[in-house]
């Protein structure tokens, strides 16, 4: 089974997500903030792919995908960030800092399952 | 409701609380973009789950609210107190709608949706009308155009795509990309370009090196097809003809694309793309005019890719300049937020483990004394090694219970603001203790309470700034919010440094009433406390924020519902003081338990100060000498009329409760005991000296005493006598 990590400090997105990811067969790990992921990537958590959000307080979502990506096991790891169409410049940004792609939010279960099919298998 | 919109309305009231502190923070640093940044995420995420919940009405108004907040993070428009104003009765309303939500009903009704769209019209009309390009970058289509020549037989679309180098340490599997394009259509073919490779001791294997030219059959629009490389659309080479383009138009892409131009032709001829015949026909077209041919394949390309590298470039740079700016700020706050992880756990979790604690340290207490009364040593000291893990175990559940004050102390912010203005007075509020931590069900009931002596503080107690500066105070009132632990209850103070009580209108308003008789002697406390009786009200004119006369009686009502004490103390001129006292749980608490003829009863250890015997005096006279201290005693023997004979020898339980001692007698001091407070009955509910119940290890029940009512009544006798000394002294 894939494992997808989330890290959303908002609950709701967290939980509704989640939702939808462990109905469509995905194991789900999530993190209310960068730094509680950080820490959990640190210690060499295995997964296959992150999603995150970018507007966080504490450590942003461009800065966290910063430390994923200086990590030597994470270099490859799919890496999602959560956006809104307001937040269309922040693509590039989040895209130089090492992500792979992102998710319109909200998307519908369909939008963010076919998104993730996009990077992992 | 279910579990997704309640986190949804639970989280959202923390954000809207979270909005108004920090828009309250932007009235003194307007322009901190850090402040700016927390207000625009508070609403963000509010919208956010509004969106995953579909509830449109939230998400419509936070929308055109998020639309402002980016335009004043942007700098667009700066934070003056209307707008700040505007914003927080924008926060007010979006609790509105929560509320709505919360309710259950499927939408705000006329009235509250007639705010909401004046609000959103006062936006729009003063803060977003001017927004013209402000809108959303549009990201240009990239179209290719056909340019002239016949059109190709194939009837596939063909789709040229070369990865860029760091493909894979992005992340991206190219393969998946394949792998997707092959879920909305059919791959006719496929040729894998590794022109790019270099020799494998030049070989960087992080670096991706391919390409891919494809026939693609499909239904799908151009749109859909640039979407499935959405990812990848800013670091590859990606090149889509639809089906019976132009030859030029292929032969434009051979010259745009790095490979050797006939390699590539043979290619697209061997994938079906082009006929041999086409590419030769291409070719020659293309000698025949180099010019035209080649310039409008190469040129834009040529130019083309330098700016968009420099683009990214320059993006790059921006973003490392903005990071080292606020790293150091930020370390602060992470460290702080690193500190204040939480987990958010249903509250009736909670009440339903605290409840089984309960339980267990009834059954402990039981499994003590079975034990106990085998005399078997080994089994006594197991049972109390359980004893005292259940004991932590009991301190470790209560404590989960616990939260800090200084939520509800923050939301006073907002009420001090509102309404110093409304008043027309200078109200500075100050908070400490914040970090004092009680009982969550104890926080929840306690905010009511809390409002109204704040607002009496507000309007009673401070005065208008002309009246503060006539009378030498500076004209900006102080306003103080206090917590703290004592002696095992919490106090939480409420203090200005406004006009005080006023004695004597106090004492009028009491004889007015016929709470005290005319000319009746009472001391400064006593007609303080008078304001808590009641109807009772000095205000002149009822205002819009307190001086109805329901408030202060209610006040003490709840607070004493909580096993709490309200206290006032008052200087003319100089302001008043209002502490509020609770107990630190309302669940379980230590206690000391002492007998009674056969009644048990359980003294709650936190007041208790220490023991001792009952002198043979002690048995006539309803006080004893302690070390010099006069200590007045409560029989409760005599207090409850119990029958029968007090044994020979007696005790004497000292208890403190808000600085004042008093004695309790008993029969027998049994030692402490674990207790689970069990409400009492209705019926019982209003007896004095009584506090609740709890279940003893036998099974039996035992009352719980109120420390507070008895030193009171201590007190008071106390304070009678002393008058009735007074009167027969001057009798006589």
């Amino acid at each position: 089974m894939k494992t997808i990590f989330l890290v959303d400090d908002s609950a709701t997105i967290l939980l509704s997500i989640s939702g939808v990811l462990t109905k469509a067969g995905y194991a789900v790990e999530k993190a209310p903030s960068a730094l509680d992921a950080l820490k959990t990537f640190q210690a060499g958590i295995k997964v296959d792919l992150l999603i995150t959000d970018l507007n966080m307080p504490g450590m942003n979502g461009i800065d966290f995908i910063k430390e994923v990506r200086k990590l030597p096991a994470y270099r490859f790891l799919p890496i999602l960030f959560l956006t809104t169409e307001s937040q269309q410049s922040k693509k590039a940004e989040a895209k130089a800092a090492g992500a792979s792609g992102w998710i319109v939010k909200p998307a519908s279960a369909e939008e963010l399952l076919n998104t993730i099919k996009l990077v992992i298998r | 409701m279910d579990e997704i919109t309640s986190v949804f309305v639970t989280e959202s009231r923390e954000q809207i609380a979270a909005l108004e502190s920090a828009l309250l923070q932007l009235e003194n640093s307007p322009g901190d973009d850090d402040t700016l940044n927390a207000i625009f995420r508070s609403a963000h995420t509010i919208k956010g789950g509004a969106g995953v919940i579909e509830c449109s009405y939230i998400v419509a108004f936070t929308h055109v609210v998020e639309n402002v907040l980016d335009r004043l993070r942007e700098h667009a428009i700066n934070a003056d107190a209307d707008l700040i104003a505007l914003l927080l009765g924008c926060a007010d309303h979006i609790g509105n709608l929560l509320g709505v939500l919360e309710s259950g009903a499927a939408g705000p009704d006329a009235e509250l949706a007639a705010d909401g769209d004046a609000l959103l019209a006062h936006l729009q009309r003063d803060w977003l009308s001017n927004e013209g390009g402000a809108g959303l970058p549009s990201v240009p289509p990239v179209l290719l155009e056909a340019s002239g020549g016949g059109a190709v037989e194939s009837d596939c679309w063909h789709i040229s795509v070369r990865f860029g180098a760091d493909v894979l340490r992005n992340g991206m599997d190219p393969l998946s990309f394949l792998r997707y394009l092959g879920s909305i259509g059919r791959i006719v073919h496929l040729e894998t370009i590794a022109d790019a490779m270099p020799e494998a001791a030049d070989m960087d294997p992080e670096t991706c090196y391919l390409g891919f030219e494809i026939s693609f059959a499909s239904g799908a629009d151009k749109a859909a097809i640039e979407r499935v490389f959405d990812f990848v659309r800013d670091d590859c080479t990606l090149n889509i003809l639809p089906p019976h383009s132009r030859l030029s138009d292929y032969i434009a892409l051979i010259n745009t694309l790095p490979e050797d131009s006939m390699r590539l032709g043979e290619i697209l001829v061997r994938i079906g793309a082009l006929t041999q015949d086409e590419l030769e026909d291409g070719l020659r077209q293309q000698t025949a005019v180099p010019a035209g041919g080649g310039e409008s394949g190469e040129a834009p390309a040529v130019t083309s890719q330098p700016i968009g590298e420099i683009l990214v470039e320059r993006k790059v740079v921006q973003a490392e300049l903005v990071d080292a700016a606020v790293a150091r700020q930020k370390q602060v706050t992470e460290k702080k937020a690193a500190e204040a992880r939480l987990i958010r756990i249903q509250a009736d979790k909670l009440d339903r483990l605290i409840d089984l604690v309960g339980e267990l340290v009834i059954a402990g207490a039981s499994v003590n004394l079975l034990a106990g009364r085998t005399g078997v040593g080994e089994l006594i000291e197991a049972t109390s090694l359980t004893g005292r893990l259940v004991e932590s175990i009991r301190d470790a559940a209560l404590q989960l219970r616990m939260v800090q004050i200084g939520e509800t102390f923050n939301r006073f912010h907002r009420v001090v603001r509102d309404t110093s203005r409304e008043m027309g007075k200078e109200i500075e509020l100050s908070i400490s203790g914040g970090d004092t931590e009680l009982d969550k069900s104890m926080v929840e009931k306690i905010g009511d309470p809390l409002m109204h002596l704040v607002r009496n503080a507000m309007d009673h107690g401070l005065e208008l700034p002309s009246a503060r500066e006539a009378s030498g105070k500076a004209a900006r009132g102080r306003l103080e919010l206090n917590a703290f632990h004592d002696s095992g209850s919490i106090v939480i103070e409420v203090a200005d440094d406004g006009a005080g009580l006023n004695r004597e209108r106090i004492l009028a308003k009491a004889v007015e009433r016929g709470l005290v008789q005319p000319g009746q002697a009472l001391s400064d406390a006593e007609v303080y406390t008078l304001i808590f009786e009641p109807g009772f009200s000095t205000a002149e004119k009822v205002t819009n924020i307190s001086g109805r006369g329901v408030g202060m009686d209610v006040v003490r009502r709840n607070i004493q519902g909580l096993r709490g004490s309200v206290d006032v103390s008052s200087e003319p001129g100089k302001g008043s003081r209002f502490a509020i006292r609770l107990p630190l749980t309302l669940a379980i608490i230590d206690g000391f338990l002492v007998g009674v003829g056969n009644a048990a009863y359980v003294i709650p250890l936190d007041s208790v100060v220490e023991c001792i015997e009952l002198g043979a005096d002690g048995s006539v006279r309803d006080y004893v000498n302690l070390r010099g201290e006069v200590l007045p005693l409560v029989r409760l023997r005599h207090l409850f009329g119990m029958v029968g004979e007090p044994p020979a020898r007696q005790n004497v339980v000292v208890v403190q409760y808000a600085g004042i001692k008093s004695g309790i007698v008993v029969d027998q001091l049994m030692g402490e005991f674990q207790t689970v407070i069990k409400p009492l009955g209705n019926l019982f509910r209003n007896i004095r000296g009584i506090g609740g119940s709890t279940i003893l290890g036998s099974g039996e029940v035992a009352l719980i005493l109120d420390v507070q009512a008895l030193v009171q009544r201590c007190a008071s006798r106390e304070a009678q006598r002393a008058e009735g000394a007074l009167l027969a002294a001057a009798a006589t």
